[in-house]
């Protein structure tokens, strides 16, 4: 309360009209140079209007994205929190080993396309970048496969000998399976791996979102774990029907897995954007409308300023004749 | 359940991932679907997006995998 206060006296100081040249939401906006000396007639109010008119425009178009990204979200968040169903089975019966120390890594970082929607791109490629560190090493490969447009221009800057292939327009669709499914084909038939690791924003809340990493392995590595023991070694106590090898089973298993973990991260990403979005336009439109009203005031006080010179002059004018 | 096994080389052998067939299968019983939800689930078969291999640090040229181009 009393940090408001403080603020508002503050705003007030800077907006009297002993110092016009440095008022704060005017300074930015206008040249000071278009306003003249204190108290001057010459100040310009058609600046300030104009200024207040795009500020006004900037704050419709910050609401209108608000609306679109709140009224898509809900459908998404259905539909994630449903996926989710996709990858429990596999983590009850594969388990989930971040730790796993394999040559050939293959990150996936997942990030949209679109931008204005906070910190959630440059989040997952933090993430991915750490995660490079830890798994890069002598004799060990590690390489980067990248969704989305923003991920990319941020990954370009200071890893771009390790990207190994980018995909963007994923979400020009509403995302399905099917889709995803045939981009993780893709994924597969192109980079050599031992352990896949995808990292995205994990939906929790419109406010929240988690930086997520999911590991799959390659049946050659589910071998090797499940010879060690663990959640992995109980995977001899099941009985395979048909004529299918051990191999075989696990290949299948992997590149499903790949492809539901993919579909469901994909969607938490999608949710997550649409979240962030929401947050960062309402905001920016209560910045603009903050704004607005530290403009309004400005206008007000100048325009008063220069009315009440003008009454002065006259009135002084008038007793000049008469005295 | 003899016909499972005999199908697993065969499309392992074709190149196809599980993936891959998975997805012919699962367009198979899309198909069966009488009207209202056969297009219902025909508008969940869309694909389209735009893939880009790296080499030396550049990209090359995206290659566009989607639904309109592959008819």
């Amino acid at each position: 309360m009393a940090m408001a206060a403080l603020r508002r006296e503050g705003r007030r100081f800077l907006l009297s009209p002993v110092s016009y040249n440095t008022s704060g939401a005017a300074r930015s906006a206008i040249p000071s140079d278009e306003f003249g000396s204190i108290g001057a007639r010459s100040i310009s109010t058609q600046v300030v209007r104009n200024r207040m008119k795009s500020v006004k425009n900037i704050q419709k178009i910050t609401k209108a994205m608000k609306m679109v990204a709140a009224s898509k979200l809900r459908a998404v968040q259905v539909r994630t929190e449903n996926s989710r169903g996709f990858w429990q089975p596999f983590t009850a019966l594969l388990g989930d080993t971040p730790s796993v120390d394999v040559k050939k890594n293959v990150i996936v970082s997942i990030t949209s396309d679109k931008g204005l929607c906070g910190g959630i791109n440059s989040q997952s490629v933090r993430v991915s970048k750490a995660l490079y560190k830890l798994t890069s090493g002598p004799e060990k490969e590690t390489k980067y496969v990248i969704l989305g447009e923003k991920g990319k221009v941020q990954m370009v800057r200071d890893s771009k000998n390790s990207i190994e292939m980018n995909i963007t327009e994923v979400q020009k669709n509403p995302l399905n399976y099917t889709q995803v499914s045939v981009l993780a084909d893709d994924i597969l038939k192109n980079v050599e791996y031992d352990a896949l690791r995808i990292v995205y924003n994990k939906f929790h809340s419109v406010v929240s979102f988690i930086p997520t990493i999911s590991t799959i392995l390659s049946p050659e590595a589910v071998e090797k774990e499940s010879e060690a023991g663990g959640k992995l070694g109980e995977l001899d106590n099941y009985e395979i029907e048909g004529g299918e090898t051990k191999a075989e089973v696990l290949q299948n298993l992997t590149e499903f897995q790949f492809s539901c973990v993919l579909f469901n991260a994909v969607l938490e990403n999608g949710c997550s954007e649409l979240g962030a979005r929401m947050s960062a336009m309402d905001s920016s439109s209560r910045n603009a409308g903050e704004m607005l009203d530290r403009l309004t005031l400005t206008y007000n006080r100048t325009r008063q300023a220069s009315i009440t010179t003008e009454l002065t002059e006259i009135i002084s004018g008038a007793s000049a004749l008469t005295g | 359940m003899a016909s499972t096994t005999a199908a697993v080389p065969f499309w392992r052998a074709a190149g196809m991932t599980y993936i891959t067939y998975s997805n012919i299968c699962a367009s198979l019983v899309r198909g069966c679907l009488k009207d209202p939800h056969r297009s219902e689930a025909a508008a969940r078969e869309k694909v389209h997006f735009a893939i880009s291999k790296w080499a030396n640090g550049k990209p090359e040229k995206p290659s566009i995998r989607s639904d309109l181009l592959e008819q």
